[in-house]
């Protein structure tokens, strides 16, 4: 069966930590659709960022199956995997991630140099994607000469650069005021209901999740859907 | 290249204090091979120069002419022996030169008297005024150093000591022995200013220090078999006999060495600092989606552009150094060394990058999802 997103089956990730064998995710099995915006809650500790890392072919699970946009990624070798990065998942990380001597404009366009050469296609998408994201004034500027909120603007249209079928976002309001972290939230939201994508935040800001469609909380590794969304 | 070139031009001063670093590391490598090449030159030049192949000395001299006493006659004996293509003679005494009128003292000059036989093969070219004749025994042949010290054709001096008075014919360049001036002269004019105390000549027959042979395919063991009491080495061999030429130039090479050896060191931790910094980008362009192949080559291709701008610049200093230089001190670039220690720096630089690279290779992509709560 061809499935579009993000599916995960039963995903286990264990630790060896010594003797002990920790146990970081716990068959955790989760759906995320096209245009499908979620959220995964749940205090530090709890194993959202492996779940994050599996989703984003950045670990690989010790057990169960990963698939993106219909492809089983579980059991890839590394190569293959940062191709997968490349092409499949768009990350949004915290602000300041980005690479300190690159201008707006190529921070986008050098995701396309990774896989080869840079065309003027690709230069007018990017250039879309910062209009789009009120971010056409600043294009030649720097990371230091670009606030919190305007970062995880650029971070955001790097997501998007290489139209990929899943966008993860790692607290991605995680050094910013509410006022921004609503505006960087409902951008997220709008690019994934316009272009389709299946996204997944993970986040312990509870003042956010109004803009998911669901909201699923982790505990112990384990994943289950949460209650209607908390309001903040 | 291209996220190299740019973060070369974001972060100027740092790429700036990095390069000069390796612009004083190339500089000083090439001076001090310009200074080895030449102390060298001044201490063999006469003996590189010359169009011999092989050197024929008294057994025990150890290649060395000052120990080294031979009879004339076994020129004409040597050329019979198969290889032996020309034989010639060849002696070397040291003086002064003491300039005719005015002030002796100061007018001494320390020369190096080569004897050698006129129309030989062992003649340099004249670069100036009349080689040497047979007819003119007290004509000789100079370098052309003499000329800084105010000497023209046509002068006559003394050797210090000596009542004969000799007069320059003409200049030779690039003619030196032991550091200094080498003088040509008449080998039968040489031997009665270096014989002239009675006995100093051992009992030999037209006594000389050494004779050169000609002849690429000659066996040095069958000339020793033929001539016992004689010692045949390659003209190679003789440069190093000469004193003080082999501890000389080993003291330089030995500093190159370290040199280089120091500036693997150096320009690799350099280097390793530098892309340590940056790990945690590099982790990030790895979540999303960089290969290493790719972050690798920004790497190598950022040192390189970096060393090779840097080594550039050393070798423009280099020559610009070369050209305030006072005229006594002994310096000299070849071309040829100059592109071959280009090309060991830049070799050294980019192995010590690939250390990088390693690291490059071992950073976790993982490491861009660290938190920062």
């Amino acid at each position: 069966m061809m499935t579009h997103g993000l599916e995960m089956q039963s995903v286990s990730k264990f630790y060896d930590a010594g003797s002990e064998r920790v146990t970081a995710l716990d068959r955790v099995s989760i759906r995320v659709e096209p245009g499908e915006f979620v959220a995964v809650v749940g205090p530090s500790g709890s194993g959202k960022t492996t779940f994050l890392s599996i989703a984003g072919a950045l670990l690989k699970p010790t057990e169960g199956a990963v698939f993106l946009n219909g492809k089983n990624i579980s059991a890839l070798p590394d190569k293959q995997l940062s191709d997968i990065r490349l092409r499949e998942v768009g990350f949004i990380m915290q602000a300041s991630n980005l690479v300190p001597y690159l201008n707006v404009l190529e921070q986008l366009l050098v995701v396309k140099r990774m896989s080869g050469k840079v065309t003027p296609a690709d230069k007018a998408f990017a250039a879309e994607l910062l209009a789009e994201l009120g971010l056409a004034e600043r294009m030649k500027r720097y990371p230091e000469e670009l606030s919190g909120g305007e970062k995880q603007r650029v971070a955001i249209a790097r997501a998007l650069m290489n139209d990929p079928g899943v966008i993860l976002a790692d607290e991605p309001t995680a050094s910013l005021d509410t006022k921004r972290a609503h505006e960087v939230v409902s951008l997220i939201a709008r690019a994934v209901k316009t272009r389709r994508k299946a996204a997944v935040m993970v986040t312990h800001d509870e003042r956010l999740l109004s803009y998911c469609d669901k909201v699923y909380r982790m505990e112990d590794g384990r994943l289950s859907l949460a209650d209607p969304a908390p309001v903040a | 290249m291209f996220l190299a070139l740019k973060e070369i031009r974001h972060s100027k001063t740092r790429f700036v204090m990095i390069g000069i670093i390796l612009v004083l590391i190339s500089w000083l490598v090439f001076i001090l091979s310009g200074l080895g090449n030449g102390l060298a030159a001044l201490a063999a030049s006469t003996f590189k120069n010359m169009d011999a192949d092989y050197v024929v000395f008294e057994k025990g001299s150890k290649a060395s002419m000052g120990k080294s006493l031979l009879s004339g006659e076994l020129t004409a004996r040597l050329t019979e022996i198969p290889g032996v293509e020309a034989a010639s003679p060849m002696g070397i005494i040291f003086g002064s030169a003491v300039r005719e009128s005015g002030d002796p003292e100061e007018f001494k000059l320390d020369i190096a008297l080569v004897g050698i036989e006129p129309g030989s093969f062992l003649e340099p070219d004249v670069a100036e005024g009349a080689g040497l004749d047979a007819g003119s025994p007290t004509h000789v042949l100079a370098n052309e150093s003499l000329k800084d010290e105010g000497f023209r054709i046509g002068d006559t001096f003394v050797l210090d000591g000596t009542t004969e008075e000799l007069t320059i014919a003409g200049f030779v360049r690039d003619q030196t022995y032991n550091h200094i001036a080498s003088v040509f002269i008449p080998i039968e004019t040489w031997r009665k200013l270096a014989f002239a105390a009675p006995g100093s000549d051992k009992g030999l027959k037209d006594p000389v220090n050494a004779i050169m042979l000609q002849g690429k395919d000659i066996d040095p063991n069958a000339i020793n078999e033929r001539l016992p009491g004689t010692e045949t080495v390659t003209r190679g061999q003789a440069v190093q006999g000469i004193s003080g030429y082999k501890e000389e130039t080993g003291t330089i090479f030995m500093m190159l060495g370290f040199l280089f050896v120091i500036s693997a060191f150096i320009v690799g931790v350099f280097f390793y600092v530098l892309t340590m910094q940056k790990s945690n980008q590099f982790g990030i362009m790895k979540a999303i989606g960089a290969k290493n192949g790719f972050l690798g080559k920004a790497v190598i291709s950022q040192v390189f552009v970096l060393s090779l701008a840097s080594i550039l610049v050393g070798i423009l200093l280099t020559y610009g150094t070369a050209a305030v230089l006072p005229k006594g001190m002994p310096f000299r670039l070849e071309t040829s060394w100059v592109i071959a220690y280009s090309l060991i720096l830049l070799a050294i630089s980019l192995a010590s990058a690939l250390i990088s690279v390693r690291t490059v290779v071992k950073i976790d992509p993982l490491k861009a999802l660290g938190r920062v709560e």
